[in-house]
């Protein structure tokens, strides 16, 4: 599913060269649930970033289902991301003129790719536990909420590989509890995760947990 | 995706309403130009064909008079010998010659309003003949006048002018000319009426005797009016020709000045509300750097963002061009007869395809101008790296 080699990301901060990615070698078959750890600033939420094609590796070799990422064209890596790949960011990144539904269907909506299909995101939506809030604009959800509803977002061209970036933080321990629970249901239905976090006592949702540490990706000991 | 545009203008109210009203400026001001061009020379066209002449001619020093009568109404007199009908039936092409004689009626006078009187010879008339027929009235009998759209009085009432009674026999339809300020009365009475005015009225009037004001024209062939005019002129003496193609001339000429004002305005206002505008754009994809870092991360293409950043842009332009459009032609149309007066040309309401297409053209125009003031940012914000989209939100 992802084949990593080879992978560098240098910044450039005031003539200061930033490294936060040296020389990552990573590969994840289908199916896989991957934790992803490591302190503040490790460059985790850089690697998740490049694993979707969101910004282009200083070196290095990134594969998605056998496509090499670097090698696409805006329209193909923009499909891929469209049918393969469903984002969480750090953020919630909700467009605040839009219900929570129409968040949901936003990718089809922005994309005109496949029509909308407002009767799933509902059933999403009553998934991550917001029934009834469908049709609430983002401004009047708590910030759980607001998640969950990004979450939502995330699954609804049902792809094949979710990448997730700390999906659970602004969760209380209940509902992220319930969140990792459908994270993992969706995991055994087939979609590939990898998951950024700092929570450590997730591990025993994912099949593998690595650490980012000194640019690298290691397997973490539990 | 129109829907979402949309959305997001209306999550902006205040800043996109301002930029909608910004936009209505630049569209009223291209578009009343060409409002008043159209409804102006319209006017004049229909004035003319309403009077059924070809051709107008009106004594040579007393041209500029001439003028004014046919496009302003503004009343006035002035004469030439009635032998000069004869002449200019005998030029070859005249079909038919109508004699008028134009009487101003001063304001002390015996009549409350300052009025055209436009006698008229009912047996050669062909302009008020044709109304008269539409309106299924006998032709015009003795001591009977015709008004003016805009002249008060109602059918079969009495009127004096000069201290003669006269009685309303017919009303004629707006023109936006200088026929709705005038009275039509046949040339027995008005002589009558000046004959007696000396007893009658306060100041007297004059109609010398075997004298008329204009002679009003139908060719042959309207095809070849030219030619016909230009014979006119060349066999009769101290005569001056007025054609449509020339009255219009006039009016375009008139309004220059008034045109050149309101492109001015026009440009002055796209000049100085572009860069505000292209600033404007710039602001809100900064604003929205995020959202579009993260619509791209949903599968957006760059041309996507640049239909979103773009649009948001054109259709607040169109909402504008057309709020601009509606307004400047309600303030026409209820202004139309003060604007008529101070720009001093007739005005009607220009005919459906001239409006249309000139309204359509300042909506494309102001549409383009929203194009282009959002062009480089909706570029900028296409071009952008998605990861770095999403991150400049959180700084
Ligand atoms: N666009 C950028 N320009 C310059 N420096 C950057 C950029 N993106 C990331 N960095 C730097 O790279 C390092 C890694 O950042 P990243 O956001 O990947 O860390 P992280 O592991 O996700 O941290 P956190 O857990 O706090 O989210 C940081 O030092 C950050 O300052
Ligand atoms: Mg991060």
């Amino acid at each position: 599913m992802i084949d990593v080699s080879g992978l560098v990301k240098i910044f450039l901060e005031g003539g200061r060269e930033i490294r936060p990615l040296d020389g990552i070698d990573f590969t994840c078959e289908r199916g896989e649930f991957i934790l992803i750890v490591g302190r503040s600033g490790s460059g985790k939420t850089t690697f998740l970033n490049i694993l979707g094609g969101l910004t282009q590796p200083s070196s290095g070799r990134v594969k998605i289902d056998g496509n090499e990422i670097g090698k696409l064209s805006d329209a193909e890596c923009s499909a891929l991301r469209f049918r393969t790949i469903g984002f969480v960011f750090q953020f919630p990144g909700l467009l605040a003129p839009l219900t929570a539904l129409e968040n949901v269907t936003l990718s089809s909506s922005i994309t005109g790719v496949t029509p909308e299909d407002p009767a799933y995101a509902r059933t999403l939506l009553e998934r991550v536990g917001l029934p009834g809030k469908a049709d609430t604009l983002p401004a009047h959800l708590s910030g759980g909420e607001l998640k969950r509803v990004a979450i939502a977002r995330a699954l609804v061209n049902r792809p094949s590989l979710i990448l997730a970036d700390e999906p659970t933080a602004d969760l209380d321990i209940e509902t992220e509890r319930e969140v990792m629970a459908l994270f993992r249901e969706i995991n055994r239905s087939g979609t590939t995760i990898v998951m950024v976090t700092h929570n450590t006592e997730l591990a025993p949702f994912a099949s593998r947990v690595m650490k980012m540490e000194n640019g690298n990706l290691t397997e973490y000991e539990r | 995706m129109i829907r979402l545009i949309t959305k997001s203008i209306v999550h902006r109210p205040v800043r996109n309403g301002a930029l909608i009203i910004s936009f209505a400026f630049i569209a009223a001001s291209l578009f009343s130009g060409h409002f008043l061009v159209a409804g102006a020379t319209d006017s004049v066209r229909q004035e003319l064909s309403r009077l059924g002449a070809d051709i107008i001619v009106v004594p040579a020093q007393y041209h500029a008079e001439g003028e004014a009568v046919l496009l302003r109404g503004e009343p006035s007199s002035f004469f030439f010998d009635s032998a000069i009908v004869g002449q200019v039936e005998n030029v070859s092409g005249v079909a038919q010659a109508a004699p008028q004689i134009y009487i101003a009626t001063m304001p002390a006078d015996c009549c409350s309003a300052l009025v055209q009187l436009i006698a008229i010879d009912p047996s050669r008339d062909f302009t008020i003949g044709p109304w008269l027929a539409q309106h299924r009235e006998m032709p015009l009998g003795k001591d009977e006048i015709i008004l003016g759209s805009q002249l008060v009085g109602d059918i079969g009432s009495t009127q004096y002018y000069y201290g003669h009674p006269f009685r309303v026999a017919g009303k004629l339809e707006p023109t936006g000319t200088g026929v709705d300020v005038s009275v039509f009365l046949r040339a027995e009475d008005a002589r009558v009426m000046a004959a007696e005015s000396v007893a009658m009225a306060y100041e007297p009037i004059e109609i010398p005797e075997g004298k008329i004001s204009v002679v009003l024209i139908k060719v042959k062939n309207p095809a070849e009016s030219t030619q016909v005019a230009s014979r006119i002129t060349d066999h009769v003496e101290g005569v001056r020709v007025i054609t449509p193609q020339y009255l219009i001339s006039t009016v375009a000429t008139q309004l220059d000045a008034t045109i050149r004002i309101l492109d001015l305005a026009a440009l002055v206002a796209t000049l100085v509300s572009l860069p505000l505008i292209a600033l404007i754009s710039v602001m809100a994809a900064n604003e929205r750097m995020r959202e579009i870092g993260m619509l791209r991360a949903l599968g957006a293409t760059q041309a996507r963002i640049f239909y979103l950043i773009s649009g948001e842009f054109v259709i607040i332009a169109l909402a504008g061009g057309i709020l601009g459009i509606a307004v400047s032609t309600v303030l026409l149309l209820s202004f139309q007869s003060y604007i008529s007066v101070t720009v001093g040309v007739p005005l009607t309401v220009p005919a459906a395809g001239s409006f249309i297409v000139s309204a359509l053209a300042a909506v494309l125009l102001t549409t383009g101008i929203g194009g282009v003031a959002a062009f480089f940012t909706a570029v900028r914000a296409a071009r952008t790296e998605p990861y770095r989209a999403i991150r400049s939100g959180e700084l």
